[in-house]
C-alpha cells in the first residue's frame, strides 16, 4: 500500500516536472534569445512602426514612434489631417482634442502614469529587476488554443482617482517559441475599470535581426477585439525633435 | 541514477495507457472552439440571489457581492457597477472575506451558498488569491458543498478560520470550524459535533482574535423534505483560538434549538446578538447578550425577525453603533434602540440575505436580496438596485422562431420573461417583458399563434397569455371526481407537440394531455411515478418551523417529451427516478429504468431528449444531488429505452441537468451541469468544457434555435447566454481537424438594410446584453495558431478586384472574422476641418464574394453569397439605381479628393515661385471646394463643395430607399459646382508658367497614399 502511493506521488511529480522546470528567468532568456538576442534588443534607441487599424470600412493609419528615453508619438490620419495622440516628451503627455484639432494636454495623473514606463523601453522585461520589478512565473494557460507559460509582471505602482494601485500585467509565452501571444491586465479607469483587457500578438517578423508581431489585437478578454497590422517597423528612426514637444498656444493679435 | 530508473518505469506504466485512449475514434474537442464565444444577454433587471456581501476593510470604493450562483462581483466604484471576478470557478458562493492585512491582494471565497432552499447550488472548496482576484487557487474543503464563513485574524494573515456548514442532502464529516496557521497550507478541525450538524455562522472578537463565537446547525434536506435544529444545534464560544469551546446558553430557550445567528458588535465587543429558533414560537427570535455571551436576553420575536431561519438568518451590527442592528429577513428589519424594537428595510426586491455598511458613513447600506445588490444613502430608508448585475436565475428556457427570436424562461423567485434575443442598441432591461408571477419555471411559446404558456411553483398558476391582444387566463389541470389528488413538482412540467400547435401537455404524477391549449384536459397515463407514501409528506416539512412552501412535493413527473418525429413516441421522466416511454400517444407506458445500468435507484431525472434524427433514440440525464449524489449521469437509447448506454466519462464533473442533441450532426451533443456547459463530438466518448466566455455556471436548460443553430443556455445565476451558431462544431470531422486551413460554409448572409435610433441616456450604470452581429461571418478552422510570418485577409469580388482588407483571426480551433459589407470610406479632400459625411462607408451589393488568405505562401479562397431581404420595399431596378448613384457620388467625392491634392500642389508651388497673383487666385477657387478654416464642433466655417458633396454621398449611401427627386436635383447642383470649379482651374492653369516643375502622384498612387 505504502509502494503504492509512493509510485502515485512519482506519476504526480512527474506530471508537475514540465511545469515547475521553467524559471522565469528561463522563459525571459529564451524569449530574448529567440526574438534577436537580449544585447540587441539593449541596444535599440527607438523605433517607428506604421499601421494600420481596420475598423468596418474604416482604415485608419497609424505611426507610432517609440523612444529608448521614454518619448512617444502616435499621429493618426484622418480624411489627411494628421492628429497626435499619446505625446510624451518625457514630462508632458498631450494630444490632439479631435473637435478643435488642438493640442491639450492629459491630466496631471496619467502623466505620471505614463512617465513611469519611460524605462520599459523596448520591454519592461530588460532588466527587470534592476528596475525593482517582480516577476512570477503562474504556470501554464491556453491562449488561444495554444499552451503559454504565464508570467506575472509587477511594476511600479500607479496612481488612479487619487488612490496608489498595483500595476499588474500578465503575459502568456508561448511554450514552443517563447514568445509572446498575449498581455492582460485590468483597465484602470473609465467606464470599463475593473474589467480586463488582452492584446494579442501574432506575425512575428524579424526587423534588422529583431523579431517584432506585425499583427495585434485589442479588446476585452472575451469579448470582441479590434485588429491593427504593421505595414513596417523601422529601426532607430531620425526622428524630429520639436514634434514631441507640447505645442503652447500663441496669442497673436489681430491687425486691423 | 535509481531515481531517473524510477522515472522511466512511471514512463512506461502511464505510456500504455494513453496509447489505448487514442485507438479509439474519439475527437478531442479541448483547444478547437477558438472564437466561438458565449453571448450574454441578462436580463439584470430583477438581477438574483446574493449570498454574502463584503467590504473593503480601508477602501470605501471597493465591494463585494458573494451571489448564490453567478459567482464573486466586485465593485470599484462604490457599489455604482460590479464585474466578475470568479467566472472559471463554482459560481455558487457562501462567503467572502478579505484579508483586512492584504486587503487589496488577498482574498478568500469559500464557495457553495448557505442559505438552504430546495434549489441552493453545490460549492467544490476553498479558494484564495493573492492578486486581488486575477488568479484564484483552491486550497481545500473539496467536500465541504457549503462554506458559511472566513476570517482573517486582523492582526496575522496566517492565521485564517473556516466555518463549514457542510452537506446539506446527507452526512459528511467535513463541516465545522476550521483553522490554518499557514495562510490555508493546512488546515486542523477545532469544532465539530456529527455529520448532521454544520456551523452555520461564526464570528471573532475583532479586539481579541482568540476569541470566537461559533453557531452548529443540525439540519436536513431531502427532495421531499426539510428538517431545521435538533439537539445538537448550539451556540459555542472560544477564548483561546478556538482550541477550547463552550457553549454559551445561559437564557436560551429550552428544547431543541435551529438555525442561529451570531454577531459581535464591533465598538463594544461584550454585545453580542442572536437570532434563535426555538421549539416554542414565543421563544424565537432576536437576543442580545452585553457580557460577551455569559447571559442573554429575548429581546425581539417579530415576524421579521423570526421568519424562515434557514433561510434569513443574518445579523449585522453598524460598525460605528452597536445598538443599531440589521437582520435578513423577508423585507430586512433594522432596530435603532439595541433590538428592543425593528422597522422594514426601505422597499426592494423580497428576501433579504446579508447587508454590508459602507466603512466611511453607515447611512450607505449594501443589501443582498433575492433579486441582487440593493444600495441605500440614508440609512436603509429607500433603496436603488445596482443595474449591472445580471444574475438572473432561470430554471428552464424556451426559444421561438421569431427575427431575431426570443428567448422564453422562469426565474427563481423573479416570475417569467420573455425578450429578444438580439436588439437595436444591445438587449436592454426594457427589452423584457413579464410573462408571469411568483417563482417563473417553464415557459412555452405557442407554436403558431402569439400566445404564451406560463406557470408558478407547483401549477397553482398555469397561465395562457395572449400576447397580441393582452388577454390572460389560467389552464392548469383541476381535481377531477375519481382522480386522486393530483401531486404537482415545485417547478412543474409543461410541452407543446411539434404536430398539433394547439396541443399542450402538463405532468403532475399523471401526464395530462389538452388538444385546445389548455382548455380541456385528459389524463393519458397512470401514475407514473413510484408513488411513495413515504416522500408525500409535506405539510410536516421544516423541522422547527413549519415550511410547506411546495418546494419540497415528490413523487411527480419532472420532464415530457413527445418524439418530434413521431407524435405517438412520448417520453416522460419523474422526480423519483422513472423513465417512462409510449408508443401509443399514451395508450400504454413502459419504465425502462431498470435498463439503465449504473444508475442509483430513484434519481432524479431531470431531463429527456427525444431525438430529432431518429425516433426510437432519446437521451436522458439524472440529477443525484437530492441523494447526496454529485456525480454526472447521461444516457443513450436507440432502441426506445429496451437498452441504455451511459455517454458520460470522468470529464464531466458534477450533477447532470440537461442535455441537447444538434439537429445535424447526431455526434454533437451539449450537456449542461451544475459547473457549466460541456460539448462532446464524438456522441458522448470525450467531453470538453466550454469556457470562452462561459462561466462555470449551473446550466439548467439548453435549447438550440433552429434557424440560426445558436445553442441558448438558461443559466441559474448569469442569465440567458447564447453560443451564436454552433454549425462549425457540426462540421469538424477527424478529417477537417487534420487539415492546416479550412474554411466552413456560409449560407447566405442577409444585408442588413435596417436601422434604429436606439440612444440611451440615463443607462450607463445598466447592464446591456450585446446583440447577434448583422456582419457576414467567415469562419475556418486552423489546426496550429498562426504566430510566425504574415496572414493576411482580403475580400475581394469573384474577378479578384480587392474590396477591403481584414484582420483574419490567428487563434489554433475555429476563427470567425467579421465583414459589414461595406468597402472602405472614400479619400476625401483634405480640408481644414473632417467632413463627416465622408466616413460613411458604403455597403456592396448582393452578389458572390469571395475571401482570400493568404498565409506565408499558401493562399486559401472561399467564396460566400450576400443576398437582399426578401421583406425589403426595394425593387432590384430601385436598388441598382441605389447602387449607382451611391458609387458615382463615391468617385466623384475621390475625384474632388484628387482635384484638391493638384491645387494644393499648385499653390505650394505658386508659394515658392512667389507668384502671389495666381496664388491668391488658387486660393480663392480653393476655398470654394473645401473648408479652410473653423473646427468640427461649433466653431466650424460655412460647408463648402466638398462638405456639401460628401453630405450628399452619406444621404445616399446611408438611406435604405432608392435617391428621391431631391437627392437628384440636389447632386445636379453638386455637379455643376464641380464641373464648372474644374473648368475654372483649367483656365487658371493654362496661365501658370513652369507646369513641368510640379510631379503629381498618379490617381491610382494618390488613392493609396495616406
Amino acid at each position: 500500500m505504502r509502494k503504492l502511493s509512493f509510485i502515485l506521488s512519482l506519476i504526480l511529480l512527474f506530471l508537475a516536472v514540465p511545469a515547475q522546470a521553467q524559471s522565469v528567468d528561463e522563459i525571459l532568456n529564451n524569449y530574448f534569445e529567440n526574438t534577436g538576442g537580449l544585447d540587441q534588443w539593449k541596444s535599440l534607441e527607438g523605433i517607428k512602426m506604421n499601421a494600420k487599424v481596420n475598423q468596418q470600412g474604416m482604415e485608419i493609419p497609424l505611426e507610432i514612434i517609440q523612444l529608448k528615453d521614454g518619448r512617444q508619438m502616435t499621429t493618426i490620419n484622418f480624411q489627411g489631417k494628421e492628429i497626435k495622440q499619446g505625446v510624451f516628451d518625457g514630462e508632458v503627455l498631450w494630444g490632439h482634442n479631435f473637435m478643435t484639432m488642438k493640442a491639450e494636454k492629459n491630466d496631471a495623473e496619467a502623466t505620471a502614469n505614463f512617465k513611469l514606463e519611460t524605462n520599459d523601453f523596448p520591454d519592461p522585461f530588460i532588466d527587470y529587476k534592476e528596475k525593482g520589478y517582480t516577476v512570477e512565473f503562474m504556470g501554464t494557460e491556453e491562449i488561444e488554443g495554444t499552451e503559454t507559460y504565464k508570467l506575472k509582471l509587477v511594476r511600479e505602482p500607479l496612481t488612479i482617482d487619487g488612490n496608489e494601485e498595483q500595476n499588474v500585467s500578465f503575459y502568456f509565452f508561448d511554450t514552443e517559441n517563447y514568445v509572446p501571444l498575449a498581455v492582460q491586465s485590468e483597465i484602470r479607469s473609465g467606464q470599463a475599470k475593473g474589467m480586463t483587457q488582452e492584446i494579442t500578438f501574432s506575425d512575428y517578423q524579424e526587423v534588422d535581426g529583431l523579431y517584432f508581431p506585425f499583427s495585434m489585437t485589442s479588446g476585452l478578454k472575451d469579448g470582441p477585439s479590434n485588429p491593427m497590422s504593421f505595414e513596417s517597423i523601422e529601426l532607430n528612426p531620425q526622428v524630429e525633435e520639436a514634434a514631441f514637444a507640447f505645442p503652447e498656444e500663441i496669442v497673436t493679435e489681430e491687425k486691423n | 541514477m535509481r531515481s531517473n530508473m524510477f522515472f522511466l518505469l512511471v514512463l512506461g506504466l502511464t505510456f500504455p495507457l494513453s496509447g489505448v485512449s487514442q485507438e479509439q475514434t474519439t475527437i478531442d474537442a479541448s483547444r478547437i472552439f477558438g472564437d466561438l464565444s458565449a453571448r450574454h444577454i441578462g436580463p439584470a433587471l430583477m438581477s438574483g440571489r446574493i449570498n454574502d456581501m463584503e467590504v473593503h476593510p480601508t477602501n470605501p470604493r471597493i465591494i463585494y457581492a458573494g451571489t448564490a450562483g453567478g459567482g464573486v462581483w466586485k465593485s470599484n466604484d462604490s457599489g455604482t457597477t460590479f464585474n466578475p471576478i470568479f467566472d472559471d470557478y463554482c459560481q455558487s458562493i457562501g462567503a467572502v472575506e478579505v484579508d483586512p492585512n492584504d486587503p487589496d491582494n488577498t482574498i478568500y471565497v469559500g464557495t457553495g451558498e448557505t442559505w438552504t432552499r430546495n434549489s441552493v447550488s453545490l460549492g467544490d472548496g476553498l479558494y484564495k488569491t493573492t492578486d486581488g482576484g486575477s488568479n484564484w487557487k483552491k486550497i481545500g474543503f473539496e467536500k465541504s458543498e457549503r462554506i458559511a464563513n472566513v476570517i482573517v485574524n486582523p492582526n496575522n494573515s496566517q492565521e485564517v478560520y473556516v466555518g463549514v456548514l457542510g452537506a446539506l442532502w446527507g452526512d459528511s464529516e467535513e463541516r465545522g470550524v476550521y483553522k490554518s496557521s499557514d495562510g490555508g497550507a493546512t488546515w486542523i478541525k477545532l469544532l465539530y459535533v456529527n455529520p448532521k450538524t454544520g456551523c452555520a455562522d461564526l464570528a471573532m472578537d475583532p479586539t481579541d482574535p482568540n476569541t470566537l463565537y461559533a453557531s452548529m446547525w443540525e439540519f436536513r434536506r431531502t427532495a421531499w423534505s426539510f428538517e431545521s435544529g435538533g439537539a445538537n444545534s448550539a451556540l459555542y464560544k472560544s477564548t483561546d483560538g478556538g482550541a477550547t469551546w463552550n457553549k454559551i446558553h445561559n437564557g436560551f430557550p429550552e428544547g431543541k434549538l435551529g438555525r442561529l445567528a451570531i454577531a459581535v458588535a464591533p465598538t463594544n465587543p461584550e454585545v453580542l446578538y442572536t437570532v434563535i429558533e426555538a421549539e416554542k414560537d414565543e421563544r424565537k427570535g432576536l437576543y442580545r447578550s452585553n457580557d460577551g455571551g455569559a447571559n442573554w436576553e429575548q429581546l425581539n420575536n417579530d415576524f421579521g425577525i423570526t421568519v424562515r431561519p434557514f433561510y434569513f438568518s443574518r445579523i449585522v451590527v453598524d460598525p460605528k453603533d452597536e445598538n443599531v442592528v440589521v437582520k435578513g429577513g423577508l423585507s430586512g428589519s433594522i432596530s435603532r434602540d439595541g433590538g428592543k424594537t425593528f422597522k422594514n428595510l426601505g422597499n426592494m426586491h423580497s428576501d433579504i440575505h446579508d447587508i454590508a455598511f459602507s466603512i466611511k458613513d453607515s447611512d450607505i447600506m449594501y443589501v443582498g436580496t433575492d433579486g441582487g445588490v440593493y444600495r441605500s444613502w440614508n440609512g436603509g430608508t429607500t433603496m436603488e438596485i445596482v443595474q449591472n448585475l445580471p444574475l438572473s436565475q432561470f430554471y428552464h428556457i424556451s426559444v421561438d422562431d421569431a427575427e431575431p427570436y426570443n428567448v422564453y424562461g422562469g426565474l427563481q423567485d423573479n416570475g417569467s420573461w420573455y425578450g429578444p434575443s438580439s436588439s437595436p442598441g444591445g438587449v436592454n432591461a426594457r427589452d423584457w417583458k413579464s410573462a408571469g408571477q411568483g417563482d417563473g419555471f417553464r415557459v412555452l411559446k405557442h407554436p403558431t399563434k402569439p400566445i404564451i404558456y406560463s406557470e408558478m411553483q407547483g401549477a397553482d398558476n398555469v397561465w395562457r397569455i395572449d400576447t397580441e391582444r393582452n388577454l390572460i387566463k389560467t389552464i392548469q389541470p383541476q381535481p377531477t371526481r375519481g382522480v386522486e389528488k393530483l401531486r404537482f413538482n415545485w417547478n412543474p412540467p409543461m410541452a407543446i407537440s411539434a404536430f398539433q400547435p394547439d396541443r399542450f401537455y402538463m405532468g403532475s404524477q399523471y401526464l395530462h394531455k389538452s388538444e385546445d391549449m389548455g382548455d380541456s384536459w385528459e389524463i393519458i397515463s397512470p401514475d407514473l411515478t413510484t408513488n411513495d407514501p413515504a416522500k408525500q409528506n409535506q405539510e410536516a416539512s421544516g423541522g422547527l418551523s413549519v415550511d410547506n412552501s411546495g418546494a419540497e412535493n415528490h413523487t411527480t413527473i419532472f420532464t415530457i417529451a413527445e418524439s418530434p418525429l413521431d407524435e405517438n413516441v412520448i417520453w416522460v421522466g419523474t422526480d423519483d427516478g422513472n423513465v417512462q416511454v409510449s408508443k401509443d400517444g399514451g395508450k400504454s407506458w413502459t419504465n425502462t429504468v431498470a435498463n439503465i445500468q449504473g444508475l442509483p435507484a430513484n434519481t432524479w431525472c431531470y431531463h429527456i431528449e427525444a431525438s430529432s434524427i431518429d425516433k426510437g433514440t432519446a437521451y436522458a440525464v439524472f440529477d443525484g444531488h437530492t441523494q447526496n449524489d454529485m456525480n454526472p449521469y447521461a444516457f443513450k437509447t436507440t432502441d426506445y429505452g429496451a437498452s441504455w448506454t451511459n455517454i458520460i466519462n470522468g470529464e464531466v464533473e458534477g450533477p447532470v441537468r440537461n442535455i441537447q442533441e444538434d439537429y445535424v450532426n447526431p455526434n454533437l451533443l451539449f450537456l449542461g451541469t451544475e459547473f457549466g456547459l460541456y460539448i462532446t463530438l464524438d456522441g458522448g466518448q470525450s467531453w470538453s468544457k466550454f469556457t470562452n466566455n462561459m462561466p462555470a455556471v449551473a446550466v439548467h436548460f439548453i435549447d438550440l434555435q433552429k434557424r440560426t443553430n445558436d445553442l441558448v443556455m438558461g443559466t441559474h445565476g448569469r442569465g440567458v447566454i447564447i453560443i451564436d451558431d454552433i454549425s462549425p462544431l457540426r462540421a469538424l470531422t477527424p478529417e477537417i481537424l487534420d487539415k492546416n486551413v479550412h474554411f466552413f460554409e456560409n449560407s447566405p448572409t442577409v444585408i442588413s438594410e435596417t436601422s434604429n435610433f436606439s440612444g440611451n441616456f440615463g443607462g450607463e450604470t445598466e447592464f446591456v446584453g450585446p446583440s447577434k452581429t448583422k456582419n457576414v461571418q467567415l469562419k475556418y478552422y486552423l489546426k496550429k495558431r498562426h504566430t510566425f510570418g504574415k496572414m493576411s485577409m482580403e475580400i475581394q469580388d469573384m474577378e479578384g478586384n480587392k474590396i477591403v482588407e481584414i484582420g483574419p483571426g490567428k487563434s489554433k480551433g475555429i476563427n470567425i472574422v467579421n465583414w459589414n459589407y461595406t468597402r472602405n470610406v472614400p479619400k476625401v479632400a483634405k480640408g481644414k476641418t473632417f467632413t463627416f459625411g465622408g466616413f460613411t462607408a458604403p455597403q456592396v451589393p448582393a452578389g458572390t464574394y469571395k475571401a482570400v488568405v493568404k498565409k506565408g505562401k499558401d493562399t486559401y479562397e472561399h467564396s460566400f453569397e450576400l443576398v437582399y431581404d426578401k421583406n425589403s420595399p426595394l425593387s432590384k431596378a430601385d436598388r441598382d439605381m441605389k447602387n449607382r448613384i451611391t458609387m458615382e457620388l463615391y468617385d466623384m467625392v475621390q475625384e474632388l479628393a484628387y482635384f484638391v491634392y493638384e491645387m494644393d500642389e499648385m499653390i505650394a508651388k505658386m508659394e515658392s515661385d512667389g507668384n502671389k497673383k495666381m496664388l491668391a487666385k488658387l486660393n480663392t477657387l480653393k476655398e470654394s471646394l473645401v473648408i479652410t478654416t473653423g473646427d468640427n464642433y461649433v466653431g466650424s466655417a460655412e460647408p463648402q463643395l466638398r462638405e456639401k458633396m460628401t453630405n450628399l454621398y452619406s444621404k445616399v449611401a446611408s438611406s435604405y430607399d432608392k435617391p428621391t427627386k431631391a437627392d437628384f436635383d440636389n447632386l445636379q447642383l453638386i455637379t455643376e459646382r464641380f464641373d464648372k470649379a474644374k473648368a475654372d482651374y483649367a483656365k487658371l492653369k493654362k496661365k501658370i508658367k513652369g507646369l513641368e516643375g510640379i510631379s503629381l502622384m498618379s490617381f491610382e498612387t494618390f488613392l493609396e497614399s495616406k
